[in-house]
């Protein structure tokens, strides 16, 4: 029947304009991670040549989170970032291009920053990413250059203590961050069943928590110190060591070369240390 | 990253039963209640637009500018975030069931209003003057009248709040889109991901739509030309050949 | 009330207009691509040979029954906009072209009632002076049919400014988005979060009443099809 007809085709018409789509996103970059075979394909070209690109466009360009404080502010009043990873990311503008001045940030958050790498809009990430093996399937992480761990922030009358307590409680998380596989871990060897809402922001899960849709709000510690007020307290258990690295696209080797070695001088050097005390960061 | 790697489709499959039909069903949920809610609130307040009597007149004036002018979005963040500080916590399923249910009750009743409206006021007039009440006439006279002319509109409108249902998502409504979202995130797999929920959300609409084409044929037919054209231009006005999206 | 100039501070509130202002530059440049895209395709569909119109015909369908909030997602997911642009640019490109493809289906077909409901006595009065078929279109067909889909062109113009919010599922700096990081300084204070939600709805409700009004005393002053005796015509859904 006619109908029938076009409906396959529709059908079959979305999936080709996704395609479509999607081939433009991964047509030109042609790294191909998350499977196996790609992972020495086809892009020795571009493997020595994402240093060339970054110096040629003139800035290089990292995704950065907004909405950290002491990690990644965007200051309302002056829309400059703010924050230990954006110094981080002006090192490596320092040693790529010899200016540290000359980087351009693109907000991104948990949910964002990996299409955004992988789309090629940014050159690198540093947003508070978590080095996971999965995740190192799909990206290149340089050395960590922070470790943090997951922590809880309540309200301070709701009497919740440790994981235990928050048997059968609602836990506001982050989408694609770890936090949610971490906890549900825990929770299992626990013996605690917790229930999940995720968010695409953390300011978003904060509010969930204020009006009380959320009994918990679980992100990295260091995160969460930036939503504490005089009605919250975050809780002293942390779980999950969480190793922040800086990320970037699979297949420009020169390119995480080069991150990491910055990492690695960074940290021997002492000035990892120093940047880290300058915003205050426990 | 190919985001279309064989692997990823794997994944999807394995997890198809827990995040692609838990999402269809849930957003099917959200989109029959909140449908009915809608034809409710619609056809009252449809009514309520014809009488002369000006307060009621005002009462759903005032509800359909509303609910019409600013976005769905923030009505729902508003029930979700905001009413909890004033002590009115509602779950969130309630929230998404009544948020596209008032929302969409504000179109609906504006296409009842058109559909009384495409009834000769003759028709009332000559009821009133056998005796009927306001009520009775509507009831028996007028709407059955008006519904033929209806019925493209309500199934576009339903077509929309399906849609709409999707924008529950961001307040983690546990619907298709969400579960799409949430899952999409986890593995990184958006290509397949999003495609999948674009399929299943042409499944569900596809025959919504389908049926608001052969409706609008079918107002057409039966009546006399001058009525006709009359009708083509309403449905024009109003969009059905799917005006008025979202 | 001190709470209402505090959250209503200069920088608050030029934050917030910032977002106001990227709302109304991907609204007004994605409706403007939609109408030409919409009548193309509307066009095409209800003349055109039958290969390209079973393409559009296809196109239109898609974008019928998903959800804007999808194509959002994935063209900001998987389209990439490349070096050169800002941040600021990138986002603004994605809105764009999300909203467009969106709308444009919806123009299709509103264009397409349109152009069916011109009698085809003007095509063939056209003909006879000698017009071809595009001449006609082009000068006399769709310039009747574009002045009858006015009203429900309006609201979907309306549609589109509404559902710029929807940008906020990927952070684009608009409207809401800003709003919530502004609330994000208040948090617990119901009376904050009042006003702040209410200014928002505000900026929203003022841009689209006003377009509504225009609508409805449009379909007020058309004498033809003439169908409410009882009262003004319904504004379009």
């Amino acid at each position: 029947m006619m109908t029938f007809f076009k409906k396959v085709i529709a059908g079959v018409m979305t999936a080709a304009m996704v395609a479509a789509l999607a081939g433009c996103g991964g047509g030109a970059a042609s790294s191909a991670a998350g499977t196996a075979s790609t992972a020495a394909s086809g892009t020795d070209a571009a493997a020595g040549g994402a240093i060339d690109k970054i110096k040629s466009a003139g800035v290089l360009k990292v995704g950065v989170k907004a909405d950290v404080p002491k990690y990644s502010l965007k200051n309302p009043q002056t829309s400059k970032y703010e924050g230990f990873e954006d110094d981080l990311a002006a090192e490596i503008a320092g040693k790529i291009l010899g200016d540290k001045s000359k980087v351009e940030f693109t907000t991104v958050n948990a949910k964002t920053r990996g299409p955004l790498l992988d789309k090629g809009d940014i050159d690198m990430v540093i947003a508070t990413f978590t080095i996971t093996d999965e995740r190192k399937k799909t990206y290149d992480f340089s050395d960590p250059y922070m470790t943090d761990a997951v922590g809880f922030l309540v309200k301070k009358d709701s009497g919740l203590t440790d994981l235990k307590s928050m048997n059968g409680k609602t836990i506001g998380v982050a989408q694609s961050a770890t936090s949610k596989d971490a906890l549900q871990q825990k929770a299992k060897e626990a013996g605690v069943t917790l229930k999940f809402a995720e968010f695409a922001t953390y300011p978003e899960i904060k509010a969930a928590l204020d009006s009380g849709r959320v009994d918990v709000f679980s992100v990295d510690k260091s995160i969460l110190n930036g939503y504490l007020d005089d009605k919250t307290e975050i809780l002293s258990e942390t779980y999950a060591p969480q190793d922040y690295g800086i990320a970037t696209k699979k297949g420009n080797d020169d390119l995480a070369k080069l991150v990491n070695d910055t990492v690695k001088d960074l940290k021997s050097s002492g000035e990892l240390q120093k940047m880290i005390d300058k915003w205050e960061i426990k | 990253m190919n985001p279309f790697g064989a692997e990823q489709w794997q994944t999807l499959f394995s997890d198809f039963h827990d995040v692609f039909l838990t999402g269809f069903l849930h957003t099917f949920y959200f989109s029959v209640c909140g449908l009915i809610l809608a034809l409710a609130i619609g056809v009252v307040l449809g009514v309520f637009s014809v009488t002369h009597n000006g307060a009621l007149k005002a009462i759903a004036r005032v509800y359909v500018e509303f609910f019409q002018n600013t976005p769905l979005f923030l009505q729902l963040i508003f029930m979700y975030n905001v009413l909890p500080n004033f002590g009115i916590v509602l779950d969130v399923i309630p929230i998404c069931i009544l948020g596209v249910g008032m929302y969409h009750g504000a179109y609906i009743s504006e296409v009842v209003r058109t559909g009384i409206q495409s009834v000769p006021k003759g028709q009332m007039e000559a009821a009133m003057s056998q005796g009927f009440t306001f009520v009775q006439a509507m009831r028996m006279i007028v709407l059955p009248q008006a519904v033929k002319v209806m019925l493209p509109m309500l199934t576009n409108q339903a077509v929309n709040l399906v849609k709409n249902t999707s924008v529950t998502a961001m307040i983690a409504g546990g619907e298709l889109m969400y579960l799409t979202d949430s899952w999409v995130g986890l593995y990184q797999v958006y290509g397949p991901g999003y495609l999948m929920a674009g399929v299943l959300y042409f499944v569900i609409n596809f025959p919504l739509v389908s049926l608001t084409k052969y409706l609008e044929k079918r107002a057409k037919r039966g009546m006399v030309p001058k009525r006709v054209k009359r009708t083509e231009k309403i449905l024009i006005k109003e969009g059905v050949a799917n005006g008025g999206v979202l | 009330m001190a709470v209402f100039f505090k959250v209503f501070s200069l920088s608050n509130l030029n934050f917030m207009l910032q977002g106001v202002g990227m709302l109304l530059a991907v609204a007004s440049v994605s409706i403007v691509l939609s109408l030409l895209l919409g009548t193309l395709l509307g066009t095409v569909k209800a003349y055109g040979p039958n290969v390209p119109r079973a393409a559009v015909s296809v196109y239109i369908e898609v974008f019928r029954t998903t959800p804007n909030l999808l194509w959002i997602l994935i063209i900001y997911f998987l389209v990439p906009f490349g070096s050169g642009l800002s941040p600021m640019q990138k986002d603004f490109s994605a809105g764009v072209l999300a909203f467009t493809l969106f709308t444009s289906a919806v123009v299709a077909e509103i264009v397409r009632g349109g152009l069916n409901s011109i009698p085809t006595g003007q095509f063939e009065g056209a003909q006879s002076q000698g017009f071809t078929l595009v001449q006609t279109l082009r000068y006399i067909v769709l310039p009747q049919a574009l002045r009858v889909s006015v009203p429900a062109l309006l609201s979907q113009v309306i549609t589109v400014v509404k559902d710029t919010s929807l940008l906020a599922a990927v952070n684009i700096a608009e409207l809401t988005v800003n709003g919530r990081i502004v609330i994000g300084q208040f948090s617990g204070d119901g009376a904050a979060l009042l006003l702040v939600y209410g200014f928002m709805a505000l900026v929203y409700f003022s841009i689209c009443f006003s377009l509504s009004i225009v609508v409805r005393r449009m379909q007020k002053r058309r004498p033809s099809g003439r169908p409410g005796k009882w009262e003004k015509e319904p504004q379009a859904a």
